[in-house]
């Protein structure tokens, strides 16, 4: 390899913030470091996390038994809507532009991301939509639709409280969080990359984020424009949903959907980034098709615009429209199925580490399969028409949700757990927390795919005694219980390893990528003084196998897991 | 056909009384079987990966470098896309089989309306307008045309087939050959407001005679109150307002904004299955509607004791 | 990075005028409402517009040939087009209003209000780039500002060739 090269520091220097400074509190509110940011981003999202889980739990008390009275009716519907919306929009969103914005620039062996100050306002503009969402719980009640909100019913004569409009606020501020962000990510990998690496060598992890960041450019003003007609009929009395005066409900739902289904694929891809780091470290062993992986990527973004209307197979648009997006959805079906094949080519011949993240990877994978080949269910249109609005779609769902993006996001955290915080976890902790949520998650919903098929439609808030509905929903809500405590093992994982675990050095893993590159765990400031320039989308470990690391990498025998 | 999965005897998805339903669930099966296989191979190579690549104490060696087989690549996107094709085909024509078009030129069976929270039946042809307990002939087929008069509801009886929408502006259709009588449950499958869970379905299939029977006894208008404590709630629901959004046919109560009452009493159960038609429960209900099912837009009245109990005794007796 | 912001932006046009022209078929446009306007001055104003995009890139060509008198000049020839469109838009609301055809009476308005507002909205932050621009002009910053604000500002007037066409062109031809 060539000389090595000076990393750019940035250009002017942060006001009144010296390289060593430790100003507390107000040293996060005025954080520009992508680091910083990074971390605010995952405790965000972990807080709405825990209380997001906690809506779920007190969803799944209420239906633990038939004709139950936990919850009135009005409190369930609002409590199911802040559910969903919260996991998606301030739990998985938050989630990956923490890792992206932490990770993205390391990755690629630059300072900072490429415009700090837009990296802190997309944050707290993400922030404020959640807190001005979870306000409306003050003011009047929560939005009360469902995540997706139908028109005409949320319109005002049918939802007359001002729930859905702290809703329509709400995502269309953090939108406009996310917007910025991916923005910011996609100049920072254009143009801040290190020298000889190539776009098309990019880490997994990042080319990932770079894809969905063009594919959540896309997605998002389909939401923005649902959400602006949507005030404008609530606020003006327009009349865009309202059918009784000319207005058209569906027209809300492909709009919404137009962004809605590319959403589900913008939370799944840097998931599919993360989870590709760690089978290839975990394994010792470079990933399997790496091309294949990579353009798989593309063909979901570009496809994901061709499915939405698979979310409206019943709503009567004609059998040539069904076949088309029932086409389409199991078209997207092939270069997802691709990558799971991947993943098992890559610890095929391997010398696999269980640590607790290649657990949940490796869990993902089963998991995920299991989400993956239902969604082909839903793309069969005329099983759609069984199964659509049931409980199969939960099922569904949540496999998708949380075996397949959570379980992504968790393998990403203990990967990068040491580097973030300088700290390994005790993996035996680790291993706990695992197999509670692994059973408590398999638990909750596999009866879930039963329940749909016995006839049990989504978004009750309670169902009368027929044969298994009973024992089915208590199964499930005894696995969501085994989840709520695996939930709060995890955050004394986080908050105990975080600051008093094992000090964890710069490298663990032996790992493969650059921001295992850096002199200290977590990274100094400045990132870094200087680094070769970088071959391929295994930086790190090309110079360590050359010598230029100059020995900092720690022997593997060290670490056990 | 064997079946696999059938756990349950009742209600179920797997459990077909209809033609289309019958289609459907053997799509269905093929697809359970093949996405069984694919799951079944995923968990298989990754245990087997997982215990044959494992890392043995003390080895600190790479893996192979092995990174990449353009034919298994190819095999795997290849053959996915070949049982891809397959379910489409499959899709497609069950899909055509079961819905043949979405806009029929032949005049409907049955109109569905769909309110909050209750379903209105109207059969073409005859002036019977029933509420939530639908009747349905078995061995035709049928042609249901599905509206709304609110928000986006969703009919859906499992074992009678495919679900169906209900959306405000549009007229939607559904095609039903049932071929077996009996009592089928369903529910609205679209969230549409507070007491969605609180819209079911009961579909009672009949013989055709025992149909025709049941179409005639609803054609008349109600029966007369047979006691004066009839009389007396009879006189109060003209006059208290309950005629402004109840119809009973045959007396100046007209209303079409909630349940024909017509003949409740011979109904079942009240409120989409949530109380037993007796006079306590539809005492309770014009009493305290809000109480038993919040949401609903039946007002709490403020009755007199002595007005409930009439009211109620008139209303079980129009059978 | 200003191509992002267009890329994102273009979408957000794609859906408001896919959902006109759905509103346009679904319940359909009073044609009373839609003869309502007057293409021969929105044509006029149509004009303006694409005027004040040739004079940005004069704007350019005199900041990349260092002549920052030039520069300075065809940027407010520049934000005054900009400014008389907007007053072309102000005064055929006001005379809409006047008919009678707001945003909640009917379909049409909505959708028309909607629409031509939304561009609206993206022309007056344009104006505001654009002054900031020319302020920084005469402070004599030499930075490239207006390397930046000129692909978003051909890019409105773009959108708006599109709005036109849609809303003023398409109804003469067909019976919506």
């Amino acid at each position: 390899m060539g000389a090595t090269i000076k990393i750019p520091e940035p250009a002017s220097p942060f006001p009144g913030l010296g390289v060593e400074t430790e100003q507390g509190l107000l040293q996060w509110i005025c954080a520009v470091d992508h680091k910083l940011i990074g971390i605010m981003y995952l405790v965000m999202s972990l807080l709405f996390f825990v209380i997001g889980g906690a809506l779920a739990l007190l969803i799944r008390v209420q239906l633990a038994v038939p004709l139950n009275h936990f919850l009135p009716p009005e409190t369930f519907n609002q409590f199911f809507t802040m559910h969903g919306t919260t996991m998606i929009f301030f739990v998985a969103m938050p989630a990956i532009f923490g890792f992206s914005v932490y990770f993205v620039p390391l990755m690629i062996g630059a300072n900072e991301m490429a415009f700090p100050r837009l990296n802190a306002f997309g944050f707290w503009m993400t922030l404020f939509g959640g807190l001005l969402l979870y306000f409306s719980f003050l003011a009047g009640g929560a939005p009360d639709a469902g995540w997706f909100n139908y028109a005409p019913l949320n319109e005002k004569n049918y939802s007359f409280h001002k729930g859905i409009d702290y809703f329509s606020m709400g995502l269309l501020i953090s939108g406009i969080g996310s917007v910025a962000t991916s923005i910011n990510i996609i100049v920072t990998v254009l143009h801040y990359r290190i020298p000889g690496m190539k776009l098309n060598q990019l880490p997994l992890f990042v080319w990932m984020v770079f894809v969905n960041s063009f594919l959540l450019l896309a997605a998002f003003p389909s939401l923005n424009a649902a959400l602006a007609l949507l005030l404008l009929d609530r606020e003006l009395n327009a009349h865009f949903f309202n059918t009784a005066a000319g207005g058209s409900a569906l027209l809300w739902q492909h709009l919404f959907w137009i962004f809605g289904h590319p959403e589900v694929y913008i939370v799944i891809l840097p998931a599919f980034g993360m989870l590709s780091e760690v089978f290839q470290v975990f394994s010792r062993k470079p990933i399997f098709g790496y091309a294949f992986v990579a353009a798989s990527s593309v063909a979901i973004a570009l496809l994901a615009f061709g499915v939405w209307a698979h979310h409206m197979f019943a709503v009567g648009m004609g059998n040539v429209a069904n076949s088309f997006f029932s086409a389409a959805s199991m078209l997207i079906g092939i270069p997802t199925g691709v990558k799971i094949f991947n993943w098992l080519g890559t610890i095929h011949g391997g010398k696999i580490r269980f640590t607790t993240s290649m657990m949940f990877a490796i869990a993902f994978l089963i998991e995920f399969t299991i989400g993956g080949v239902t969604g082909i269910a839903f793309a069969i249109f005329p099983i759609d028409w069984q199964l659509t609005d049931t409980y199969y779609v939960v099922a569904h769902l949540h496999y998708v949700f949380i075996g397949g993006t959570i379980s992504g996001l968790l393998a990403g955290l203990f990967y990068w757990f040491p580097k973030i915080t300088g700290r390994l976890i005790d993996e035996r902790a680790g291993k706990w927390f695992f197999w509670l949520f692994t059973i408590g998650f398999n638990f909750t919903f596999f009866v879930q795919h039963i329940l749909g098929m016995i006839g049990l439609p989504r978004r009750v808030y309670t169902y009368p005694n027929l044969p298994w509905y009973g024992t089915l929903n208590f199964v499930s809500t005894a696995g969501a219980m085994l989840m709520g405590v695996s939930g709060l093992v995890l955050v004394y994982i986080i908050w105990r390893y975080g600051r008093s675990g094992k000090p964890a050095g710069t490298d663990p893993w032996n790992a493969y990528t650059l921001e295992w590159a850096t002199r200290t765990s977590p990274p100094p400031l400045k990132n870094f003084e200087e680094l070769p320039a970088a071959r391929g989308y295994r930086a790190w470990w090309e110079m360590k196998q050359s010598g230029l690391d100059g020995g900092a990498a720690v022997s593997q025998k060290e670490i056990e897991p | 056909m064997p079946q696999p999965f059938h756990i349950v005897l009742l209600q179920a998805v797997e459990d077909p009384a209809s033609i289309q339903a019958e289609r459907i669930n053997h799509l269905f099966n093929h697809f359970n079987i093949v996405a069984a296989l694919v799951l079944l191979l995923v968990i298989v190579l990754a245990a087997w990966f997982s215990i044959r690549y494992r890392r043995r104490h003390g080895d600190n060696s790479e893996g192979s470098p092995k990174s990449g087989n353009r034919t298994v690549e190819i095999m795997m996107i290849g053959v996915p896309t070949l049982v891809l094709a397959w379910f489409f085909y499959e899709a497609f024509t069950v899909g055509n089989a079961v819905m043949p078009s979405s806009n029929p030129t032949r005049p409907p069976d049955i109109v569905i309306t769909g309110h909050q929270f209750w379903w209105e039946a109207d059969y073409p042809g005859s002036h019977v307008v029933a509420a939530n307990v639908v009747h349905l002939p078995v061995g035709k087929e049928l042609l249901m045309e599905l509206r709304s008069a609110d928000v986006v509801h969703d009919w859906w009886v499992p074992q009678l087939g495919n679900k169906m929408d209900l959306v405000p502006g549009k007229k939607n259709y559904l095609w039903l050959t049932i071929n077996k009588p009996g009592d089928y449950i369903g529910a609205c499958s679209e969230f549409c407001g507070e007491q969605h869970a609180w819209m079911r379905i009961h579909v009672v299939a009949q013989s055709p005679e025992d149909f025709s029977r049941w179409l005639d006894s609803n054609a008349v208008d109600a029966s007369p109150p047979k006691d004066d404590l009839a009389r007396a709630g009879e006189m109060l629901f003209q006059t208290r307002s309950c005629a402004n959004c109840h119809r009973v046919a045959g007396t100046p109560a007209a209303g079409v904004a909630g349940p024909d009452l017509t003949h409740v009493g011979s109904r079942p159960t009240l409120l989409t299955g949530m109380l037993s038609t007796n006079e306590r429960n539809l005492a309770d209900w014009i009493d305290h509607p809000q109480e038993i099912k919040h949401g609903a837009y039946m007002p709490e009245f403020l009755f007199a004791k002595d007005s409930v109990l009439a009211l109620a005794h008139y209303l079980e007796q129009l059978k | 990075m200003i191509h992002l912001v267009i890329y994102t932006e273009a979408f957000f046009f794609l859906c408001l005028i896919m959902s006109f022209i759905y509103m346009a078929y679904n319940a359909g446009f009073a044609p009373r409402e839609l003869s309502r306007l007057d293409i021969r001055s929105a044509g006029v104003y149509t004009v303006v517009l694409i005027a004040s995009s040739f004079t940005l890139h004069f704007a350019e060509m005199g900041y990349s040939r260092g002549k920052p008198a030039a520069l300075k000049a065809w940027l407010i020839v520049t934000i005054v087009l900009g400014a008389v469109f907007l007053a072309g838009q102000g005064t055929e609301y006001g005379r809409l209003i006047g008919d009678n055809i707001t945003m909640n009476g009917s379909v049409f308005g909505a959708s028309f209000y909607t629409l031509t507002g939304f561009h609206g909205l993206h022309v007056v932050i344009g104006l505001i780039i654009l002054l900031i621009v020319l302020i920084l002009a005469f402070l004599g910053d030499s930075r490239s500002a207006i390397r930046t604000i000129a692909p978003y500002w051909h890019f409105v007037d773009v959108v708006w060739l599109f709005v036109f066409t849609v809303v003023y062109v398409l109804p003469q031809f067909s019976s919506i």
